[in-house]
């Protein structure tokens, strides 16, 4: 069996929410082993309330695949210390809690660093850990307010603020970035043997991708206004609408070849060749018409054959899919085992998205199941902080393992 | 903090960067955190030198603000890799890097005669990233995708937009961004392996999966009991107030998820009659009757700024945040305290603020080094300097197009 590149490194993960939890998940697929502290005093965000259901979210089972859970109270000073023990053993800690916890527990970097100097401690936070909106309240689906991405998601001249789904890239794009800058650090600690700490804000991992919109108010200085689904680099460009009930395929024509292609073959089903859109200039200037010729095919068309013909010809085609299209019509996703299946021992059932970067050398792969609430307890206090049975059944009376 | 001589963290890493869009925040990443990006372009420039938006306004290969963005702190090159001298050149550049970055169709590099096994064979210690819409495998390897494609098939544009009106793209480009991101991630990690076993590696990135895996939790949900969302559905399970508020001057939106928010909202507002209640604590309740909570809600934001709303809202531990656009974000005082933007000059835009690098590493941060090359401003450096050519050999390789 392959070695995974990141086999012997530990990490102990102080996290709520999503994007922290990603950034360790990630690094748990490549061979990290994961501690995840948690707590039966109340139930992480993503198990839920209900203790009955701690180990039945398919949420949870998404983000904490492949870990170890290890309940500990953290308002204990007791549990604390433990914790620090553990960090002792350790190379990374994640964690993403308001600001003002870590430094109350004894564990912000100047602190950790006397506890563990080769120790790498990432903070995730939504607005980062400095400035005056470093404390500020967030989750994955408001961070992208503060940025811009939620005002220019929409139609152009819209009246509503937003069209904007319920995404979390800030979360999942954020945490897959926070696990790049761990690894740098890790290659920069066999170098020096010193850990550092890395400050990730979810806002502007996110606004990174917007660097030409910056610079348009920057350059230009105009703020930019939402574009909706304009292009001037192709057209046709944008989801087409395809027979059936609100069902729409995406087409992009990049060049004249393509557009000669995709001419005939609308010619050849009996539509009617229109000077107008012979260039790319004509398309351009005449993008209200071209959609309307364009949909006058596609209407007649089930999505996946509109797909399935342009690709054939060499165009950019690709079926708006929603969750059952990605289990039931999608054969790229069954040919590369894309959709993992999974047995939770409470929960059943359960899908999972498989890693979708593959190293020929040291692949990753999800590594396990979710862990059930404190599942990892006994295994982790014995040997990592060799307690005896009697003192972990102590120390869980106290409330302290707990 | 980080000493001011502190070296960025992949500082001495060559990258040789033969990618299109999908690449481009990836090879980004790697230049940020100090890499040495060389920047492959075909004679006349990279396609991304045509895209907007302009400096101006103005269609020009070297005002491109897209590729601005994406190419400062690379180098950049002309090289027709076509070519046979191009192949060659190629291939002695492929031979010192550590790191090649493509994102041609599956096979197009092999066709070429430099591909992963021709590269590798002479540089066992080369790490060779694929960036693909589909990766290398499986039915639809072939098929072109950009990035709308990427986000339609992972079912985030099915959920974009409003009821009745056609699904719509985000701004930004995510796919790209998320498959660049996997990439870098992945380069980091074969290079983290490299530096014990001294052997590279290749990688395979399908966008079409990184795009999945930003779409929330719907695929296992649906695994688990079968449930999916409605077309155009953007409202989500965790809140009942997901819309935004208009206020004064734009709008905020409103984030609540414990009861202990929903409790320091209502007292903020003053704890009207309508809606103080103990039976609208519970998020189903108000589900129910959302009327008297918008009506309130909506009256409240009105009488105030964002600004006003964003300060106080945190303030009062509230996930209240403004909907900014991308120039109110650039003067936000978050953006100005944390100094996000570089100010940068580029001999033929002239001075512009650049963004990052992100995140911050305490004690090797990433930085910016360079703008975004003009064409071909680095072949004098590379060509002469690095591989040992003569001004008639620039010459020769100008006249016959392959530079």
């Amino acid at each position: 069996m392959a070695k995974f590149a990141l086999e012997g490194i530990r990490v102990v993960e102080l996290t709520t929410g999503a994007a922290g939890p990603t950034v360790a998940r990630v690094l748990c697929e490549f061979g990290a082993e994961v501690i995840r502290c948690e707590t039966r005093l109340r139930g992480d965000g993503h198990r839920g309330e209900d203790p009955k259901k701690w180990n039945m979210n398919p949420d949870f089972m998404k983000l904490q695949r492949g870990k170890k859970s290890f309940t500990v109270n953290m308002q204990t000073e007791k549990g604390r210390n433990l914790v620090k023990e553990l960090i002792k053993q350790s190379d990374v800690v994640v964690e993403n809690y308001g600001l003002g916890i870590l430094e109350k527990w004894g564990l912000d970097f100047p602190q950790l660093k006397e506890i563990n100097p080769a120790c790498i401690l990432i903070r995730v936070k939504g607005m980062g850990c400095t400035g005056p909106h470093a404390p500020d309240l967030t989750y994955g689906p408001n961070v992208g307010n503060t940025m811009g991405t939620t005002y220019l998601w929409n139609y152009p001249g819209a009246t509503t603020a937003t069209a904007e789904p319920r995404t979390q890239h800030p979360d999942f794009m954020g945490g897959v970035t926070g696990a790049f800058a761990v690894v740098l650090a890790l290659m920069q600690r066999k170098k020096t043997g010193r850990g550092q700490w890395i400050d990730s804000a979810q806002a502007e991992i996110g606004a990174s991708l917007l660097g030409p919109k910056y610079l348009e108010y920057s350059v230009n200085g105009r703020d930019p206004q939402p574009q909706g689904n304009r292009s001037l680099t192709a057209a046709p460009y944008g989801p087409y609408q395809c027979k059936g009930d609100d069902r729409w395929c995406v087409i992009a024509i990049y060049d004249q070849d393509e557009w000669q292609r995709f001419e005939r073959l609308l010619e050849k089903s009996g539509l009617e060749r229109d000077e107008k859109f012979a260039t790319h200039l004509g398309r351009i200037r005449h993008k209200d018409e071209l959609d309307r010729w364009v949909t006058s095919w596609t209407l007649k068309q089930d999505r996946y054959e509109v797909m399935k013909t342009l690709q054939g010809i060499g165009i950019c085609a690709a079926v708006v899919q929603d969750v059952e299209d990605q289990f039931k019509h999608d054969p790229q996703y069954a040919a590369t085992g894309f959709l993992v299946k999974m047995t939770e021992p409470e929960a059943g059932d359960m899908v999972t998205e498989n890693v979708p970067v593959r190293l020929s050398e040291t692949p990753g792969n999800v590594r396990g199941l979710a862990p059930l609430m404190g599942e990892h307890t006994h295994e982790i206090a014995k040997a990592l902080l060799g307690l005896s049975d009697e003192e972990i059944k102590k120390l869980e009376e106290e409330k302290v393992l707990y | 903090m980080a000493q001011e001589n502190s070296s960025p963290p992949l500082t001495g890493y060559r990258v040789l960067d033969l990618a299109g869009p999908l690449g481009f925040h990836c090879t980004k990443l790697l230049a940020d955190m100090g890499a040495d990006v060389v920047k492959i372009e075909p004679p006349g420039g990279d396609e991304a030198r045509r895209s907007p938006p302009f400096k101006d306004d103005l269609p020009h290969p070297e005002k491109s603000l897209y590729f601005l963005h994406f190419n400062t702190n690379k180098r950049g090159i002309t090289l027709d890799i076509t070519a046979p001298e191009g192949r060659a050149i190629f291939l002695e550049l492929a031979r010192k890097a550590d790191v090649v970055l493509e994102t041609f169709r599956p096979g197009r590099m092999d066709e070429l005669g430099i591909g992963y096994e021709a590269l590798r064979t002479q540089n066992p210690a080369l790490v060779y990233a694929a960036i693909t819409p589909f990766g290398q495998t499986g039915p639809w390897r072939n098929y072109k995708a950009n990035d709308m494609a990427g986000l339609a098939l992972g079912n985030l544009l099915y959920l974009a937009g409003e009821p009745g009106e056609p699904p719509l793209q985000p701004p930004g480009e995510i796919a790209y961004g998320m498959a660049s991101t996997y990439g870098a991630f992945a380069t980091a990690v074969a290079l983290y392996h490299r530096l014990d076993s001294g052997k590279g590696q290749y990688i395979d990135v399908s966008m079409h999966e990184c795009s999945a895996h930003i779409a929330g939790y719907f695929i296992p949900h649906y695994g688990h009991s079968g449930v999916k969302p409605a077309r155009a559905s953007r409202k989500g399970e965790e809140t009942d107030l997901y819309d935004p508020y208009p206020t004064k001057n734009g709008f905020v939106r409103i984030f609540i998820i414990p009861v202990e928010q929903w409790r320091r909202l209502v007292d903020w507002m003053g704890r009207p009659p309508s809606i103080a209640g103990p039976e609208f604590e519970k998020m189903a309740y108000r589900r129910k009757n959302p009327e008297p909570v918008h009506k309130v809600i909506s009256e409240f934001c009105l009488r105030q700024t964002k600004e006003e709303l964003y300060e106080e809202g945190q303030k009062r531990r509230i996930a209240v945040t403004p909907i900014n656009t991308a120039g109110e974000f650039i003067n936000s005082p978050q953006t100005q305290a944390r100094q996000i933007f570089t100010q940068m000059e580029h001999s033929v835009i002239g001075k512009y603020a650049h963004f990052g690098p992100v995140p911050r590493l305490s004690e090797t941060p990433g930085r910016v080094r360079r703008s975004a090359p003009l064409i071909g401003e680095h072949n004098e450096e590379i060509y002469r300097g690095e591989l040992g050519m003569t001004i008639d050999d620039l010459v020769a390789l100008r006249v016959s197009g392959v530079i």
